[in-house]
């Protein structure tokens, strides 16, 4: 197993692991936007980064983004050099020029010391704070549906040709995991609209409550051994059922 | 966004068989798609992403990614005039003004018989030879706004043929 020095602490760290899982582990917070424990590391948003360093490195010392920096045996690491606090500080000012009106980066950046960004604040400002977070989860689940459009101060996310998205299942999962909630949805018993497109909804066949859409149920029927009639129901009814059975057979086996 | 009408397929099959059918292969096919049609139509767009099986997401984002590529019409000639530090200090400014007194067109525009495209672009790594104007596949250097109708005669010449 790894050991790792963190902030002069000792710190074992899993085969595996990221710097940024051990900082963690070790009791120190760091902030970041594009970390998701379910997707892969990104290194987008450059908050976690951090000084590492080894003994036989005679004082020199580089800085890594920790997420995405393999926790290796023997690294020094320090979340809180004057030159990381400083350059981390630079990144929250920059993302607060471009989110002015935005209350999570406005609450990290004050928790950073800063109040107001010494960068002439975005004339459009924006709550996306380009943390990948969604096209990476919509690519996660094998729909890439949207994706980051130009570049540079123009990039946001949109789908292609700023269309409607053909390719859109209407799950919601990049809203919910959006940071900044800034990806506008409706959804109703009947209908959803996200990105511009419509979508019908599958409602269950014992409760009546709408739970999916017609596309994510076409989506998933057939994939993974998930067969069509898996949504006829949706999942509270599923446990209902599934909790039923089990008193049923309990009760059989006090017998 | 303008609205692209469906292009002529034909180059584009050309194209996608001399790449593999990868997603590797999608910078090459879009460069090759940009030469054949002088700009990235949407549903020649929406075909690559089929034929390489590429989320067409993914494709969107590549070519609104790099500045080589548009997904607008553009002229049949594309007119480069370098602004970089060099080429803006000895006169780039001028060279522009003159283009667009001749052909009525600022950068980023076409001229309305879709003939020339005018563009701006970043030090073209030719900074001896400033200011730089690119008047198709043809570079100019030491360009006087005097010289430019001739620059640009050249080009509607050789289109003639
Ligand atoms: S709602 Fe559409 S764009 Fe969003 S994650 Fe689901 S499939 Fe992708
Ligand atoms: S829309 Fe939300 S999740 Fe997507 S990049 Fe912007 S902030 Fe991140
Ligand atoms: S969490 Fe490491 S770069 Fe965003
Ligand atoms: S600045 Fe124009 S070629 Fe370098």
């Amino acid at each position: 197993m790894n050991t790792l020095i963190v902030n002069g602490r000792h710190v074992k760290a899993r085969e595996g692991a990221m710097l940024l899982e051990v900082i963690r582990q070790a009791g120190v917070s760091l902030p970041t936007l594009c970390d998701h424990a379910a997707l892969e590391p990104w290194g987008g948003c450059r908050l976690c980064l951090v000084d590492v360093t080894r003994n036989e490195w005679d004082g020199w010392a580089k800085m890594v983004v920790s997420c995405m920096f393999p926790a290796e045996d023997g690294l020094i690491v320090r979340t809180d050099s004057p030159r990381v606090v400083e350059t981390r500080k630079v990144v929250l000012d920059l993302l607060l020029a471009r989110c002015p009106d935005t209350p999570l980066v406005q609450k990290l950046a004050r928790d950073h010391g800063i109040e107001q960004t010494s960068y002439q604040p975005n004339p459009e400002p924006t709550d996306c704070v380009l943390c990948g977070l969604c096209t990476r989860v919509c690519d996660h689940i094998g729909v890439s549906a949207i994706a980051t459009v130009n570049r540079g101060a123009g990039r946001e996310v949109a789908p292609p040709f700023h269309e409607a998205p053909p390719d859109c299942i209407g799950c919601l999962a990049c809203a919910e995991i959006c940071p900044t909630s800034c990806i506008p949805f409706t959804t109703s018993d009947s209908k959803r609209t996200i990105w511009g497109k419509a979508f019908e909804m599958v409602r269950c066949t014992q409760c009546g409550r709408a739970f999916i859409t017609k596309e994510q149920a076409a989506f998933y029927d057939g994939r993974n051994g998930v067969p069509a009639s898996y949504f006829d129901t949706c999942d509270e009814c599923k446990r209902r059922a599934q909790a039923q059975q089990f008193s049923r057979l309990s009760a059989g086996a006090g017998r | 966004m303008n609205s692209i009408s469906c292009a002529d397929g034909q180059p584009m099959e050309a194209i996608l068989e001399r790449h593999p059918r990868e997603e590797a292969s999608l910078i090459q096919v879009l460069q090759d798609v940009h030469r054949a049609y002088s700009y990235l139509p949407c549903d020649v767009l929406v075909q690559v992403a089929k034929a390489l099986d590429v989320p067409v997401a993914k494709v969107f984002s590549v070519a609104t990614f790099y500045k080589a590529f548009s997904l607008d019409p553009q002229g049949k000639t594309i007119i480069k005039v370098c602004t970089g530090t060099a080429c803006h200090i000895r006169g780039s400014g001028q060279v522009i003004e003159e283009i667009t007194r001749q052909l009525g067109i600022g950068p980023g525009e076409t001229t309305s018989d879709m003939g020339f495209t005018l563009k701006t672009v970043n030090c073209v790594g030719a900074c001896a030879m400033a200011p730089v104007l690119i008047v198709g596949e043809q570079v100019h250097g030491g360009v006087k706004p005097a010289k430019v109708a001739k620059a640009l005669n050249q080009e509607g010449h050789r289109d003639a043929h």
